[in-house]
């Protein structure tokens, strides 16, 4: 006998509002039907009435455990229609804060799954010291902890601030102490183990399929990272590997995540050995923009999420039209795929090892 | 049954004023030990009843958009809520005392909102956190977002500030502990 029932609408660990409708046969999932929309607010729409550089603060609201990415994004969009350089020092310096981002996402994401599948509250409270560390660095640079608009056309808002490498390294070598005890923490858990492996798989072709992108689609053993195919700025010359994991379950997503936590440490390390003298101050905000060289730019980026592609038809003075692929909305379309015939409580560790960000979603 | 947030308080005096109808009733003469004993009774419970409830302040896990985030630093080992008494976030509104919203209301999210308000019992207190939960922030131009959760329900505490620092819901509470105390008029 088939039991429909209703989740939600809230996330289980409050990344925004979304409703599901599972049918159950006893204890096995036959259908899972995501219903999104609750944070709906027509960021798109908006945006064409704001002139350019008055857009990035919507945009950070999109992905609001890595504001900084889609920033970025953004900017770069804009950067793409006017024609702009940038500045080299400034691209050193994108580069650090991006990967400083990515690993307090990954942080907040592993501090939120413990807690879902099984209330690991411990490593909660870790991963949320580590990551207030992260996030100091980042208010020093930018003044706000969690909404930062530092990108400007062509450079940043603010240079560093003196002592900030010095800070980076602590935290960095901190950090790179810390993550293998929560690795050892967790895999050696029978309880972790039992829900995370063989739970979830995602088989290559249907990854391909489904579109997703990220961890998820590296956890099935696709190489694909925007950093490393189409690479931007200074990533060609950080010697970046993706990482790639064959087996396609919760726990794979989760190594995958663990390895890219490493990866971004040992690159913001190596960046700030390379980081060039000059200046990386960008136009100022107030600047009207000159006429658009080219009409559609399409920039696509690797936020923690996945890639996030900016497609912006540019007017003289505000965007015509701005379209956003964002990874987590088709990431969470892989959910209904993933649940069958799989368990009920098991749907919240899927959930939460596809790391979904609602506000993304709905936009 | 919903009791208002005074006839909680008058509970006290209805119930001594019960006994003195049945003890007129049956013809037992109030003892002058005993009559202010109840009277001691009463002031303690009153005082015990308003310092448990503005010192175990259950705020209800809820995080609608960005803010949410913080509410996770609100309760992560910096700032550290239970030395407040802002214990553990609960999963569900019957068990907790404080709503706090934290992020921008749309219109398909009201019915939710409310209903969820409804089930919380009875001293029940607000907190619109952030300017998207005030005044509809960077949104309010946006078709699909109210402007403000007061248009929904009563709100104790506003906070300002996109997001606010996790410090400041944590001088959101010390507010509504001295309302609850009632040194803060509304």
């Amino acid at each position: 006998m088939v039991t429909r029932i209703n989740v939600g609408p809230i996330h289980p660990s409050t990344h925004g509002v979304l409703r599901l409708v599972v049918d159950v046969d006893g204890d096995t999932i036959q259908s899972v039907e995501p219903h999104v929309g609750f944070l709906h607010r027509g960021v798109e729409k908006l945006v064409e009435n704001r002139m350019y550089m008055q857009s990035p603060t919507y945009m950070e609201k999109l992905d609001y455990i890595a504001p900084l990415a889609y920033d970025e994004a953004y900017v770069a969009a804009v950067e793409a229609a006017q024609g702009a350089e940038v500045k080299e020092r400034a691209q050193y310096i994108r580069v650090i804060l991006l990967e400083l981002q990515r690993v307090a996402s990954h942080l907040l994401w592993l501090g939120t799954l413990a807690n879902d599948i099984g209330n690991f509250f411990t490593l909660f409270m870790w991963c949320f010291r580590d990551r207030d560390l992260v996030l100091r660095l980042l208010e020093d640079v930018s003044g706000s902890r969690m909404f930062y608009v530092n990108m400007r056309i062509g450079g940043l808002k603010s240079d560093i601030p003196a002592g900030f490498e010095e800070k980076t390294l602590e935290v960095v070598s901190y950090l790179e102490k810390r993550i293998p005890e929560y690795e050892k923490f967790l895999e050696k858990n029978p309880v972790f183990l039992e829900r995370m492996k063989k739970v979830g798989v995602l088989k290559r072709d249907a990854a391909i399929e489904l579109g997703v992108t990220g961890p998820v689609l590296r956890g099935s053993g696709i190489g694909w990272d925007t950093r490393k195919d189409k690479p931007y700025y200074v990533y060609d010359k950080l010697h970046f590997s993706p990482q790639i994991r064959d087996e396609g379950d919760c726990f794979a997503r989760y190594k995958v995540r663990m390895l890219e936590i490493k990866e971004s440490l040992r690159m913001v390390r190596y960046a700030v050995k390379l980081l060039p003298g000059g200046d990386a101050i960008g136009l100022p905000i107030k600047l009207i923009m000159p006429a658009a060289k080219n009409r559609i730019s399409k920039v696509s980026r690797e936020t923690p999420r996945g890639e996030a592609l900016m497609y912006l038809v540019a007017d003289p003075q505000r965007p015509y039209r701005l379209a956003i692929r964002a990874p987590a909305f088709i990431n969470l379309f892989a959910l209904s795929e993933l649940c069958k015939g799989e368990r009920f409580a098991d749907m919240f560790a899927i959930l939460g090892s596809l790391d979904v960000v609602m506000a993304d979603v709905d936009r | 049954m919903d009791y208002t947030e005074e006839e909680f308080l008058n509970a006290e005096q209805e119930m001594s004023r019960l006994t003195s109808q049945s003890m007129q009733k049956y013809g037992i003469k109030p003892n002058v030990l005993f009559g202010k004993l109840s009277d001691i009774t009463a002031a303690i419970s009153k005082g015990v009843v308003q310092w448990s409830r503005r010192s175990s302040l259950w705020p209800m896990q809820f995080g609608l958009a960005c803010c949410a985030m913080e509410l996770f630093d609100f309760g992560s080992p910096r700032i550290d809520a239970e030395r407040g008494g802002y214990l553990l976030f609960r999963g569900t509104p019957r068990q907790s005392d404080v709503m706090i919203v934290a992020g921008w209301i749309t219109k398909s999210m009201i019915p939710e909102i409310k209903r969820m308000y409804e089930q919380m019992l009875s001293p029940k207190y607000v907190i619109s956190y952030g300017e998207c939960a005030t005044c509809g922030g960077p949104w309010w131009e946006s078709y699909n977002i109210i402007k403000g959760i007061d248009q929904v329900m009563p709100v104790d505490v506003y906070v300002a500030g996109c997001p606010p620092k996790p410090e400041n819901l944590f001088t959101a509470f010390l507010k509504l502990q001295n309302k609850i105390d009632g040194k803060i008029e509304d």
